[in-house]
């Protein structure tokens, strides 16, 4: 038998009865087993399994103890901050948005010390992120402003863009009427790409898309900021269109041109006079139910 | 279905009968290949605490493989700090009763070049050998313990062999 085959079968305790033999008779015999037993004091016997199990176990516990303790209340303050910070964000970025409704004017202080006066029926949009250097609103209606000294400050319109260079003006912007009149300072208003400087007393008018020139202001601030509407050679429309916003109601015409210049005015607060001031000079008769009012020529 | 869910390293006894099962082995295979001083014991615990931290993503199957795996490497990192002298403790108590003072004297000598040469064999032969002679091991149970064919484990172990033999004889 082989010597090779026979040392690997006694490594694998493999040998038979007289495999064994032959072993025993190999020359290397006495140094193989001295080798043996030298290598059995190599033994290692002082791995206790059950006790490093115990020790496992009660690190696994403790661990999963303190991870209780405090990693999920920590989750659960940073979740709500997180929320918390998200909501302050969104709404001081959001825009604000002020509307009039029927018969209602309002005042409202811009983050500058600027301030605006809205008429009837009007919405103004602006945001107050960054305002110290964009300065920008978004008007549907019509307004006055009184801007305070800063950087340059703008009034976009579906119409026109009104930059504002000096600090006092009013802006209008009704479907096909839009009119801008400054009171003091300079103010330039971009229509069609093209910027016309209007100085104090000047007033820049479009209606039906057409430039129409009209005389000085001699006015300090626009009529409507005391309760009154005030025209010059304005359409006939117009005025009802106003008037309309002012009180209210919904204006009927029957037998009336309603492209006619009107000149005149007519007070916020009685209906009665009001009606009379915007019928008598064009000399129409009206008759009022509760929320209409026929006009009517004879 | 049911014989699924049961077998969930999670569970507190499934994790307790496979520290059982093969923490003395990979303790033994950690001591055989890295000797004492890096601290074999901490190694095996610390393999078994990150097999409970994954135990949803491990199946028991795939447990054994993942400590040894785990554990070998903590030990190579370690390693890579800190060149490793191997030294076996030797704790067998005496075998022999009656014995002159010379023969202490051999005795000791002949486990000094043992233990030297054993530290020159390769670790894959050193583990395979330990565990075949120390602990008894059969080469199948080798082979399957340490995933390699039944024929590398026998070459392995008689390399390891006659290497030991021819060290000691020239030392």
């Amino acid at each position: 038998m082989d010597r090779e085959i026979l040392i690997s079968k006694w490594l694998d305790n493999d040998l038979n009865d007289e495999e064994l033999e032959a072993f025993k008779a190999l020359e290397d015999y006495d140094d193989l087993v001295k080798l043996n037993q030298g290598l059995q004091a190599f033994k290692i016997d002082d791995y206790n399994v059950s006790e490093e199990l115990d020790t496992v176990l009660n690190t696994i516990k403790s661990s999963k103890k303190q991870s209780a303790h405090w990693f999920k209340p920590f989750m659960r303050v940073a979740a709500i901050l997180a929320i918390c910070f998200s909501l302050y964000y969104y709404t001081t970025t959001l825009d604000t948005s002020i509307t009039t409704e029927f018969a209602q004017k309002t005042t409202i202080e811009l983050p500058d010390a600027s301030s605006v006066s809205l008429n009837a029926k009007s919405l103004l949009t602006f945001n107050k992120k960054d305002w110290k250097h964009n300065r920008e609103v978004e008007l549907n209606g019509e307004a006055f402003f009184k801007v305070a000294k800063g950087s340059s400050f703008k009034v976009k319109t579906k119409t026109g863009l009104v930059t504002v260079y000096g600090t006092q003006f009013n802006v209008k912007q009704w479907d096909n009427y839009f009119e801008v009149i400054c009171y003091e300072g300079l103010v330039g208003v971009t229509y069609n790409s093209r910027e016309t400087k209007l100085n104090p007393g000047d007033s820049f008018l479009i209606i039906d898309g057409k430039i129409i020139a009209k005389e000085k202001e001699n006015r300090s601030e626009p009529s409507w900021l005391n309760n009154e509407s005030t025209f010059k050679s304005a359409p006939y429309k117009t005025v009802i269109a106003e008037f309309e916003r002012q009180y209210g109601v919904q204006v009927t015409l029957m037998n009336i041109d309603s492209e006619q210049l009107f000149t005149g005015s007519f007070a916020h607060d009685n209906i009665d006079v009001a009606i009379k001031a915007i019928t008598l000079p064009l000399r129409v008769t009206y008759s009022k139910t509760n929320h209409t009012i026929i006009l009517k020529r004879e | 279905m049911a014989k699924q869910l049961h077998e969930n390293i999670c569970e507190e006894r499934m994790f307790s009968s496979i520290f059982n099962k093969h923490s003395k082995d990979l303790h033994n295979f950690l001591y055989y290949k890295f000797g004492e001083l890096l601290n074999p014991k901490d190694k095996v615990q610390e393999a078994f605490v990150k097999l409970w931290e994954n135990c949803a993503k491990i199946s028991p199957d795939k447990a054994k493989s993942f400590v040894f795996t785990t554990a070998n490497n903590l030990m190579l990192n370690e390693a890579a700090h800190q060149k490793v002298v191997l030294k076996h403790q030797q704790t067998k108590p005496k075998m022999y009763t009656n014995e002159s003072p010379e023969f202490i004297m051999q005795e000791s000598e002949y486990n000094d070049k043992l233990q030297k040469a054993l530290a020159n064999l390769t670790e894959a032969q050193r583990v395979a050998f330990m565990m075949n002679r120390v602990e008894g091991k059969r080469f199948k149970e080798i082979a399957a313990l340490l995933e390699i064919s039944t024929k590398a484990v026998e070459k392995r172990i008689y390399g390891a062999l006659e290497k030991l033999r021819k060290d000691i004889k020239e030392l």
